[in-house]
């Protein structure tokens, strides 16, 4: 009875080393794939997966939500795109069904549509908004083992099989402190005051910047 | 109850032979456990730091962690070559603030040897933005002028004004020298802490003219080309291993790392460096893993060495107990005194590991620098080691709670008089 | 009449975990400065007398009185306190911690016990002296001081438990067959030694053993497998 004891102990203590060398070991972070150009398939979140927001702003997208996280307002995506935008707009004055097969001016709208869309505008308005949303990391500068600078966008798998995500779809976030344990393609939830580039250049390369306050991880809920 | 400190450790060193077995046993199981943490993350740090503000790495379309670890680390095999044409065309690229062309290949004494342009010096950041500075001298500006890294200057005591021979390919092989057409080196950098330290930089036309009478890697026999009629020739480079490439608004990498892609002219790929060093961890951090567990798997089987060695000895100490009980020791004291040695030995290990761990950096530390171009600096533990530190400290109290518990229990059934 | 320095009263006493009582009697004294030759085969209940009388176990039935005060009042870690500020053990053999000086033996009690370390300095200057004084008087030799207990021989080893019972003056000495591992010529200078010291220092003296010719010495003797009524002869020990 005693020697059961004993082992048990034992065993108990390298458990306890052996499990905890783990929690030391690997990130906190809640089990998501990170950029992967062969496979994109693995962890919670599929190529194309948006993360789910706040239940209001699936109504009204365009307004912030009206729960504040500490000051910040959580804002959908769609928020960062000018009201006035119409992602149809190369196409307006083009009868598709008229067209014949094969017509070279459909390749040619689509191609204009395309870089339309990749030439997607910023809202200036949006300029200072104190602002709380959630995206997936791209990993650009470390302070060592912690983050600092990252690209913030809307949708799982943005650097592979997808299209890229439009300028006013992405966000440069400065993180004010270096977070740990965050690799790319983790889905975090960043609060902070957005910040609107404008630099002087042929493309007209706007876009959003952020100087994050706070970088924490985002917990799906339904897998809670 | 403080006499008991003197006690447990008389006590211990009294039986010092089998005890210190179990001591080693446990300084190299910590040795190795907090030796595999600090290289871990000195190794993750210094491949951090190797590269800042550098937003795409574009080379041939191969494997984006390869083309990485070749460019940036100089380690590895070498990657197929991407075309002149496509690198000048990414420098004329509107969205493109700067662009380095890198070619590598050759090496002097084990060194590898990084042909590129001025606008390495300029453009080039590592660690927290900060860019390279030369410490003696100046940037190659003729063909057969090189700068090299602060590591390469004080292993090989290279002063400015030296002359030295690059060897074609790299590795520890027997390898064809160019001795027709040594380089003098007229720079050196300051230290970096990054691969920079162990690369002797010239240009990319030097790179040309060493191997203008040379075909498909080796000399052609019977071919020379002098090195005062080099000039002669075209020495612009046909291929380069890999361009770094900066943008003017880094929103926009994603843009032109599809367009780059997309390019029909030439099959390439551009790497966010960010990305690729994020997915090699995952790769590596799966052994790393591993080694730890396997680490922390040993410290155990040391301490159950301790405990087993201390509760072996209880049987014949019975005698000594009791006596230790008729000068007033309660129970409890006879527990404290049993957990105490346990607990002694199981630091002394720990401290033993932290001296043998910080002596194997000073040994090795030099070697891994020269070999990787990452330091290993022999400091106090960092956080993450300081954890393991505790997890392993706390195990051993755990487990030296058991011969104290034994202890306990065999005095409250002798007494004063075992039966032994 | 005296205080008694120890008496039991009524005791009835099982081991936990028995069935049978090991120890059952009506009366169990000795007085202050008295010396007791107690006799006790195996299996008459010693062992359980002098556990009772160390505070080591409460008897389940019956009254414990060290100097006038009752063990079963005080609370466990007070018994061991109480144990080594008035009573001093010395046991058959493997009387010392061998990874101690003889010094630091001798003065164990003064570690465990202030009360016993205040009476040492009445011994001697300082403790080492008070310890050194005693070691003279049971006839050890300085030259012997620095020995490791390991290098002494069984007598000299005794005498040295002797000087850790006798430092710092406890009440009481309860010595359990100290010359039983002794060889015969040994055995009453030993006993001299003893009793001497004792009665020097007014110590009352609990002598437990077998050996008959030893019982001479002594005023008074108690056989325990007359007065325990639980006691059972063994044949072979």
């Amino acid at each position: 009875m005693k020697s059961i004891t004993w082992i048990s102990g034992i065993i108990g203590a390298g458990l306890l080393v052996g499990y905890s060398l783990r929690l030391a070991a690997t990130p906190a972070a809640p089990v998501a794939a990170p950029a992967s150009t062969v496979s994109a398939d693995n962890g919670q979140y599929k190529v194309g997966d948006h993360l789910q927001q706040s239940p209001d702003l699936v109504t009204t997208p365009y307004k912030p939500s009206i729960d504040s996280n500490a000051g910040y307002k959580e804002i959908a995506w769609e928020s960062l795109i000018p009201k006035d935008w119409d992602a149809m707009k190369p196409f307006k004055g083009l009868k598709l069904d008229k067209l014949q097969d094969d017509d070279p001016r459909a390749e040619e709208a689509l191609w204009k549509a395309k870089q339309y869309w990749k030439n997607a505008p910023i809202d200036p308005s949006m300029d200072g908004a104190a602002i709380r949303i959630p995206g997936f990391v791209v990993s650009l500068e470390r302070e060592g083992d912690a983050l600092k600078e990252f690209l913030l966008v809307p949708y799982f798998g943005a650097c592979i099989h997808v299209p890229p995500p439009p300028a006013n779809q992405i966000i440069h976030v400065h993180s004010a402190k270096a977070v740990k344990n965050i690799r790319t393609m983790d889905a975090v939830w960043i609060n902070g005051v957005l910040k609107v580039d404008r630099s002087n250049t042929l493309m007209g390369d706007a876009g959003y910047s952020m100087a994050s306050v706070k970088v924490e991880p985002y917990l799906d809920k339904s897998n809670q | 109850m403080s006499f008991l400190f003197p006690l447990a450790a008389k006590s211990a060193w009294n039986r010092r032979y089998t005890l210190g077995l179990m001591l080693l046993a446990i300084a190299l199981s910590s040795a190795m456990l907090l030796g595999i943490e600090r290289v871990r993350h000195e190794v993750r740090d210094g491949f951090t730091q190797s590269v800042s503000g550098t937003d795409l790495v574009v080379g041939a379309r191969t494997s984006p962690v390869q083309l990485m670890l070749y460019a940036i680390f100089r380690i590895g095999g070498a990657t197929n070559n991407m075309g002149w044409d496509s690198a000048l065309k990414l420098s004329k690229n509107p969205a493109v603030a700067w662009t380095i062309p890198l070619s590598l290949g050759d090496s002097h004494r084990g060194f590898p040897v990084l042909a590129t342009n001025l606008d390495y010096f300029r453009h080039f950041h590592y660690g927290d933005g900060q860019a390279l500075q030369l410490a003696e001298g100046r940037a190659f500006a003729d063909v057969f002028e090189t700068v090299i890294g602060a590591e390469v200057a004080q292993r090989l005591h290279y002063r400015v004004g030296d002359h030295i021979v690059l060897s074609h390919g790299m590795g520890s092989m027997h390898l064809t020298d160019h001795a027709d057409k040594p380089f003098v080196i007229t720079g050196i950098l300051a230290r970096t802490g990054t691969p920079v330290d162990r690369t002797v930089h010239i240009g990319l036309d030097a790179m040309e003219a060493i191997h203008l009478d040379w075909e498909g890697g080796a000399p052609m026999p019977g071919l020379t080309i002098k090195a005062e009629q080099v000039k002669k020739f075209n020495l612009t480079p046909k291929t380069v291993t890999a361009v770094l490439v900066g943008l003017k608004n880094r929103a926009a990498v994603f843009g032109v790392q599809r367009d780059i892609g997309d390019d029909t002219s030439e099959p390439l790929m551009a790497v966010l460096p960010g990305v690729a060093l994020d997915e090699l961890w995952q790769v590596v951090g799966v052994g790393e893993n591993a080694l730890l567990v396997v680490s922390g798997m040993v410290v155990i089987v040391g301490l159950a060495g301790l405990v087993s060695a201390i509760l072996a000895s209880l049987g014949e100490r019975r005698r000594e107990l009791a006596v230790l009980r008729s000068v007033g020791a309660r129970p409890f004291d006879i527990f404290l005194l049993l957990a105490l040695e346990g607990l002694a030995v199981m630091l002394a290990g720990v401290i033993l590991g932290l001296i043998l761990l910080t002596l194997a950096l000073l040994v090795l530390g030099p070697f891994l620098s020269a070999q990787f171009g990452v330091t290993l600096h022999p400091a106090l533990p960092a956080t993450g080691e300081l954890t393991l530190l505790l997890w392993t400290i706390l195990a051993g109290f755990a487990a030296s709670l058991l011969p104290g518990l034994r202890a306990y229990r065999l005095s409250l059934a002798d007494g004063l008089t075992p039966r032994l | 009449m005296s205080n008694a320095a120890i008496a039991l009263r009524d005791i009835s006493f099982t081991w936990p975990g028995q069935h049978t009582k090991t120890l059952a009697l009506e009366r169990f004294d000795v007085q202050e400065r008295e010396q007791v030759f107690v006799s006790g085969p195996s299996g008459s209940g010693k062992s359980t007398l002098l556990a009772l009388i160390g505070g080591i176990n409460s008897a389940q039935s019956g009254s414990v009185a060290i100097l006038g005060q009752s063990l079963g009042a005080m609370a466990g870690a007070s018994r061991d306190r109480f144990r080594v500020d008035h009573i001093g053990f010395i046991f058959q053999q493997f009387n010392l911690i061998p990874y101690l000086s003889i010094l630091d033996n001798v003065l164990l009690p003064c570690r465990f016990s202030a009360y016993r370390r205040e009476r040492a300095l009445t011994q001697g200057n300082d403790l080492l002296a008070a310890a050194h004084s005693l070691l003279r008087s049971l006839d050890l030799a300085p030259t012997l001081w620095t020995r490791a207990v390991t290098q002494l021989s069984i007598g000299q080893q005794q005498r040295v438990a002797a000087a850790r019972a006798l430092i710092g003056r406890p009440e009481i000495v309860v010595a359990d067959e100290p010359t039983s591992a002794l060889d015969s010529d040994r055995q009453q200078g030993f006993l001299d030694l003893i009793q001497h010291e004792c009665e020097q220092t007014g110590t009352s003296l609990v002598f437990v053993s077998h050996d008959q010719r030893l019982a001479q010495r002594f005023d008074r003797r108690i056989a325990l497998n007359e007065i325990n009524r639980c006691a059972h002869a063994e044949e072979n020990t």
